[in-house]
C-alpha cells in the first residue's frame, strides 16, 4: 500500500518535469538538477535516508534513464498499434478486390498504405535511433510485421511478385532526417510478415477461386508455396525461431487449403466441361461467375 | 477456416452446376473470344501441374497419374523471390556464426563467474575476507578480458548490441551481483553502475553495462545478505546485522525511487523487502538480548577483517 502510494508520488514528480534525455553514462548539468529533487523526494518519501549519499545521486541518474527508456518504449508501443490497426485496414481493403474493380480497390488500397507509412511509420522513425532499433524491437515489430504484411499484399496483387525487404526500406528513407542513421526494418520481422502474408494470400485465393478467377488463385498458389519453400530453409538461422516455427504450422496448413481448394475445382470442373464447353470451351474459366448471378 | 473453405466449396460446386441458360458473357469476353480455342488446354495443363508438383502425397496425387513434362519446370516463377532468399540466407547464417562466437565467450565468462563465487561463499565460513577478496580480485582480471573480447567481437556489428543482448544478459547480472558484494566486503558502499563499468574494462566502449542488468545484479547481491547476516552473527559479529541493515535500507529505498515496469526487474526488486525484513529480524534477534553492540564507532570502516 504504501509503496504504491509513494511510487505514485514519484511518478507524478517526474511527470511533472520534462524527462531529460539521458544517456548511460552522463554527466550533465542535468543531473545535479536532478539530484537536488531526489534529495527533496528522499526527505518526504522513505524514513531513514542521509539524504545526500551518493546512492541516492546514482538512483537519480538511473531513474531518468528509466522513465526515458519506459516512457518511449510506450510511444513506440501505442506507435506500433496504430500502425497494426491501419495496416490491416488496408488488409481489408485489398480483399474487396474483384475483377471488375481490381483497379480502384488496388488503388485505394496503395493511397491507404502510404497513408500508414507517411502518418504512423514516419512517428516509428522519429522515435527510434541507434540501438532503439533492436533494444525496442519487441515493442514495435508487431506493427512492422502487420506492415510489412499489408505492403506486400497489396504489391503482390498489383504486380504478381513480392515486394522485397530492400524496396519497403527504401520507401522509409525519406521519412527520416538524413543525418541520423534511418530506420531499417529488419530481416527478422519481414519474414515474420511474409508468414502472416500466406495467410491472407490463403483467404485471397479462396475468394478468387469462388468467384472463378482460377488463374489467379493458381498463382497465388504457386508463390504461397515458393514462399513456404524458401523460409523453410531459413527458419533454423533465424534468431528467435520459436515464433517462426508455429507461423510455418499454420503457413503449411494455408498451403494446403489453396491446393486443395484448387484441386476440387480441377476435379470437379473437369466434369462440366463438355457441357460448357460444346460452344464456348473456355467458358469455363471466364464465365463462371456469371452462372451464379 | 474451415468454414471458410467450406464456404468456397459450396459456392464453387454451386457455380459450376451446368445450367447454360442462365450463363451470361463476362463482360470482357470479347477480349477472350479470339484465344478461347486454344487457351483451354495450356491452361488446364499448367494447372495440373501446380497442384501436384509439391506435396504430390498428401493432396492431390489420386486424381493425376500424368504427371506431364512440364513437372519440371523452374522451381519458382517469381525470381526476386529467391534472390532476395538467398541474400537472406547468407545474412542470417553470417548472425548466426557471430552468434555462436559470442556464446563461446559467454560460457567462460560464465565459468570464471562460477569460480569467483565459489571463493566469495567462503565468506559464510567464515574465513578472512581480505583473503578471499584477493582471490576473486584476480579472477575480475579475468572477466576484464573476456569482456573485452566479447566487445570485440560485438564491434562488428555495430548498432546491434541488443539484437545479442540476450546472450550475456543473465551472466552479466551474476558478474554485477558478485562485483557488488565484493565491492561491498571491501568498502561497505555500494558499486555504482560506472564503476561496475571500469571493473570490467567497459566505460569507453560502444559495449556498455545496460543499467537494467546492474540494477538486476544489484538485486542479486541484496539476496545474498541475509545469509550473510546469519553467518557472521553465528560466527560472533554482533555488529554486522547493524551495518547490513543500515545499507539495505538504504539500498530499498533508492530502488523505490525508480519507476519500474512490470518486468523482471520489478520482480527481482519486489524480493528484496524480503531480504530486508530477514536481516530485520536478525538484528532484532542481536538486539534484543543485547549483544549488539551499541554506538556507531566501530561501524565506519565497513566490514572488513572479521572472522
Amino acid at each position: 500500500m504504501y509503496y504504491s502510494y509513494s511510487a505514485v508520488i514519484h511518478r507524478l514528480r517526474f511527470m511533472a518535469s520534462k524527462p531529460h534525455h539521458l544517456l548511460p553514462l552522463p554527466n550533465s548539468a542535468a543531473t545535479t538538477v536532478a539530484a537536488k529533487r531526489a534529495r527533496t523526494m528522499a526527505t518526504d518519501s522513505s524514513s531513514s535516508s542521509s539524504s545526500s549519499s551518493p546512492i541516492k545521486d546514482a538512483f537519480t541518474k538511473y531513474t531518468q534513464y528509466l522513465n526515458t527508456l519506459n516512457e518511449k518504449r510506450e510511444r513506440v508501443v501505442k506507435a506500433s498499434r496504430d500502425i497494426t490497426i491501419n495496416s490491416k485496414k488496408v488488409i481489408f481493403q485489398v480483399h474487396r478486390i474483384s475483377k471488375h474493380n481490381r483497379e480502384e480497390v488496388l488503388e485505394k488500397a496503395e493511397k491507404d498504405l502510404k497513408a500508414v507509412t507517411d502518418q504512423y511509420i514516419s512517428r516509428l522513425v522519429k522515435e527510434l535511433h541507434g540501438t532503439d532499433f533492436w533494444k525496442l524491437r519487441r515493442a514495435y515489430s508487431p506493427g512492422v510485421q502487420e506492415y510489412i504484411e499489408a505492403a506486400t499484399f497489396c504489391s503482390f496483387c498489383k504486380s504478381g511478385n513480392l515486394l522485397t525487404l530492400d524496396e519497403i526500406n527504401a520507401t522509409l528513407l525519406s521519412l527520416s532526417d538524413p543525418s541520423l542513421e534511418p530506420l531499417q526494418i529488419n530481416v527478422l520481422d519481414y519474414l515474420l510478415g511474409l508468414a502472416d502474408l500466406t495467410g491472407e494470400l490463403m483467404r485471397l485465393a479462396i475468394g478468387r477461386i469462388s468467384e472463378g478467377e482460377l488463374e489467379f488463385a493458381e498463382k497465388i498458389c504457386r508463390f504461397v508455396r515458393d514462399i513456404y519453400r524458401e523460409l523453410t530453409l531459413l527458419v533454423p538461422h533465424m534468431d528467435d525461431s520459436y515464433d517462426m516455427k508455429t507461423k510455418m504450422d499454420t503457413m503449411l496448413q494455408s498451403v494446403m487449403k489453396i491446393e486443395n481448394a484448387c484441386f476440387s475445382v480441377h476435379v470437379r470442373g473437369s466434369e462440366y466441361i463438355p457441357l460448357l464447353g460444346s460452344s464456348d470451351p473456355s467458358s469455363f474459366l471466364l464465365g463462371v461467375p456469371d452462372i451464379e448471378l | 477456416m474451415r468454414p471458410a473453405f467450406r464456404n468456397a466449396y459450396f459456392n464453387l460446386s454451386l457455380s459450376l452446376n451446368p445450367n447454360p441458360t442462365k450463363l451470361t458473357l463476362p463482360p470482357f469476353s470479347l477480349h477472350a473470344f479470339p484465344t478461347f480455342s486454344t487457351s483451354l488446354q495450356p491452361t488446364f495443363r499448367t494447372f495440373r501441374l501446380t497442384t501436384e508438383t509439391f506435396r504430390p502425397t498428401r493432396t492431390c496425387c489420386s486424381y493425376s497419374p500424368m504427371a506431364d513434362g512440364e513437372a519440371h519446370a523452374p522451381p519458382t516463377s517469381f525470381p526476386s523471390l529467391e534472390k532476395q532468399f538467398e541474400v537472406f540466407r547468407v545474412q542470417l547464417e553470417d548472425s548466426g556464426s557471430l552468434r555462436e562466437r559470442i556464446r563461446a565467450v559467454v560460457m567462460e565468462i560464465e565459468s570464471t563467474t562460477r569460480l569467483i563465487h565459489a571463493n566469495l561463499l567462503l565468506v559464510h565460513q567464515s574465513r578472512p575476507t581480505p583473503e578471499l577478496l584477493e582471490k576473486a580480485k584476480a579472477q575480475v582480471g579475468v572477466l576484464k578480458e573476456l569482456y573485452n573480447r566479447l566487445a570485440v567481437v560485438l564491434s562488428e556489428c555495430p548498432g546491434q548490441y541488443y539484437r545479442y543482448h540476450g546472450d550475456w544478459r543473465s551472466e552479466t547480472q551474476t558478474v554485477v551481483s558478485l562485483l557488488a558484494f565484493m565491492h561491498w566486503l571491501e568498502t561497505g558502499t555500494l558499486l555504482m553502475h560506472s564503476e561496475a563499468e571500469e571493473m570490467l574494462g567497459l566505460n569507453n566502449s560502444e559495449f556498455v553495462l545496460d543499467i537494467e542488468d546492474y540494477l538486476v545484479g544489484i538485486c542479486f547481491m541484496s539476496n545474498e545478505l541475509p545469509r550473510y547476516v546469519v553467518n557472521q552473527v553465528t560466527a560472533g559479529d554482533y555488529d554486522c546485522p547493524r551495518k547490513v541493515l543500515k545499507f539495505l535500507t538504504d539500498l530499498h529505498a533508492a530502488f523505490r525511487m525508480l519507476n519500474l515496469r512490470n518486468d523482471f526487474l520489478r520482480k527481482k526488486f519486489d524480493g528484496m523487502k524480503y531480504d530486508l525484513r530477514r536481516v530485520e529480524e536478525v538484528y532484532y534477534d542481536v538486539k534484543i538480548r543485547g549483544l549488539a553492540v551499541t554506538g556507531d564507532a566501530i561501524g565506519e570502516r565497513g566490514i572488513e577483517g572479521q572472522s
